[in-house]
């Protein structure tokens, strides 16, 4: 499903992924950590397309140019990057989906209790309200997008670093929940929200470990 | 109000002297004005001039010129004093409270309590230096010249005071309907600017969920949207302030229409209203700007009672 074969990337002069090669089959769920400034994220840009490697391949559900690997792997980053739209423009980017797949993330992403309150419902515009979210209700926003998108490939950058542990928990919760066949890609410095994967590897020096 | 009479009355000499010698200007001013309709009477009678009357036009004309030179002077010069007043007495105050009980890196401390208020200490201090006294001699002149006009002709003086204040009505109305517009432009500018920054910010979002179309509608309505309420309100504005534009040409329209007809029936002397043509623009001017004046002491005062500490 992805396959990284001697990847190397840097930036201003200074090397952030050195020769790293990487498989991960259908379904794997990986966890990647280290600390900050390793290249965790970095390398999560690489898999999503969002950088071009300088050398080596990268292949995600076999693409191999970034701009159609961006279009197969669907991405929940430490900033829930919510555009001031309404929920539901931010949950399907503009795309038509069915109704039902729509309801159905909402509810997937623990979102359908605080909706209901809200009188617009979906429709709620978030661009004078953004202020007025909670980070974990941001967050579930961005990982109702990941989840309508429905890729075969989740990537997640720490989405749960910034929400208080209750809210982390179930954010967590309910991604893993929606990814049980899913290939998943996590990078994260927090152990504990690894348990359950298939590997976890640790970056040091722009090398895997 | 309070640091203001404490202010006042601490510069008390050169306040007094500042107001005085700007009622001399103006009154200076004002006979100016009378011996000049005086002469032109004098010619429209076929009087003969006298080489006395253009003597005391010269002298009026030289004290009339240094008595704006002196108002200026001391009107600045008095509000330096004051400004100054204001720094060094919040200075003190600040220094004495810290004296007393204040603990470095308190809430009450000099750093603390300068960085809360610089702002207000700078704006009151500029409106003191630059503003404080033009305002004063404004409001003078417009009294005194009323108080002059009325008595010289009521009819005239209404003739040029109740157009001035229906305009004003007028100003007031049309000033509040714009700020109605421009409020909800700037709302329309503010949205658009945040949905370019969140562009920026949601770019890789946008590139993974492939929104690009969605963001660029996005994008477009909102400039769209700005143009818009921009359009409006500068259609608006242009309306209003023509109209305004206008209306303010008519005291002035009204008091040569009125005021000529009554010199034509022999009502009054040429030399009359030429006293009340020379003289409305210090009236309707000092009108007009009445609101704007209010505001500006309001903020003004609102900030000196800030530096209460």
């Amino acid at each position: 499903m992805i396959d990284l074969k001697n990847v190397t990337f840097s930036y201003d002069n200074k090397m952030i992924i050195n020769n790293l090669s990487l498989n991960i089959k259908k379904g794997d769920k990986i966890g990647i950590m280290g600390e900050s400034g390793s290249g965790k994220s970095t390398l999560l840009k690489l898999l999503a397309g969002l950088y071009r490697a300088e050398s080596g391949t990268v292949t995600v559900d076999g693409e191999t140019e970034p701009e159609a690997i961006s279009r197969k792997v669907s991405v929940v980053m430490q900033s829930p990057m919510l555009l001031p739209l309404s929920i539901y423009d931010n949950i399907t980017m503009g795309h038509k989906y069915p109704d039902s797949q729509v309801e159905r993330v909402v509810k997937m992403a623990r979102l359908s209790n605080w909706i209901e309150t809200l009188p617009d419902g979906l429709n709620t515009y978030l661009g004078d309200r953004a202020d007025e979210l909670s980070g974990g209700q941001a967050q579930r926003i961005a990982i109702a997008r990941a989840m309508c998108k429905d890729s075969e490939v989740l990537l997640l950058d720490e989405p749960a670093s910034a929400l208080d542990s209750e809210n982390s928990k179930s954010v967590l919760e309910a991604i893993m929940d929606y990814a049980a066949d899913k290939t998943v890609v996590h990078v994260t410095h927090q152990a504990q929200h690894l348990e359950g994967y298939t590997r976890i590897y640790s970056l040091r020096d722009g090398e895997l470990i | 109000m309070s640091v203001l009479a404490k202010l006042l009355k601490r510069n008390r000499l050169c306040v007094t002297v500042a107001v005085f010698i700007a009622i001399i200007a103006n009154l200076s001013q004002m006979i100016y004005i009378v011996h000049i309709g005086e002469l032109v009477n004098r010619i429209e009678n076929r009087e003969k001039v006298t080489s006395s009357l253009v003597i005391i036009l010269a002298c009026f004309l030289i004290s009339n010129v240094l008595t704006v030179y002196l108002k200026h002077y001391s009107g600045r010069y008095a509000a330096e004093k004051m400004a100054h007043s204001l720094r060094m007495g919040f200075i003190e105050q600040l220094l004495c409270k810290q004296r007393k009980k204040a603990v470095p890196g308190s809430a009450d401390d000099a750093g603390s309590v300068m960085s809360k208020v610089q702002n207000e200490l700078s704006r009151a201090d500029e409106y003191l230096s630059t503003t404080f006294f033009d305002i004063t001699d404004m409001l003078l002149t417009c009294v005194l010249v009323f108080v002059f006009l009325i008595f010289r002709n009521t009819l005239l003086t209404l003739v040029i005071f109740v157009p001035t204040v229906l305009i004003l009505f007028y100003v007031k109305w049309s000033s509040r309907k714009l700020s109605g517009i421009v409020s909800s432009a700037l709302k329309e500018k503010e949205k658009m600017n945040r949905v370019s920054y969140s562009l920026v910010h949601a770019f890789p979002a946008v590139k993974i969920y492939n929104a690009d179309e969605m963001c660029i509608s996005t994008y477009k309505n909102s400039l769209e949207n700005w143009g818009k309420h921009e359009a409006d309100m500068e259609k608006l504005n242009a309306l209003y302030n023509s109209l305004s534009g206008f209306l303010s040409r008519v005291p002035m329209l009204l008091l040569i229409t009125i005021g000529g007809f009554m010199v034509i029936k022999g009502n009054i002397m040429l030399g009359t209203l030429i006293v009340f043509l020379n003289m409305q623009s210090s009236l309707t001017n000092s009108i007009m700007n009445l609101p704007s004046w209010i505001s500006g002491f309001k903020v003004f005062t609102t900030n000196l009672d800030k530096l209460k500490i």
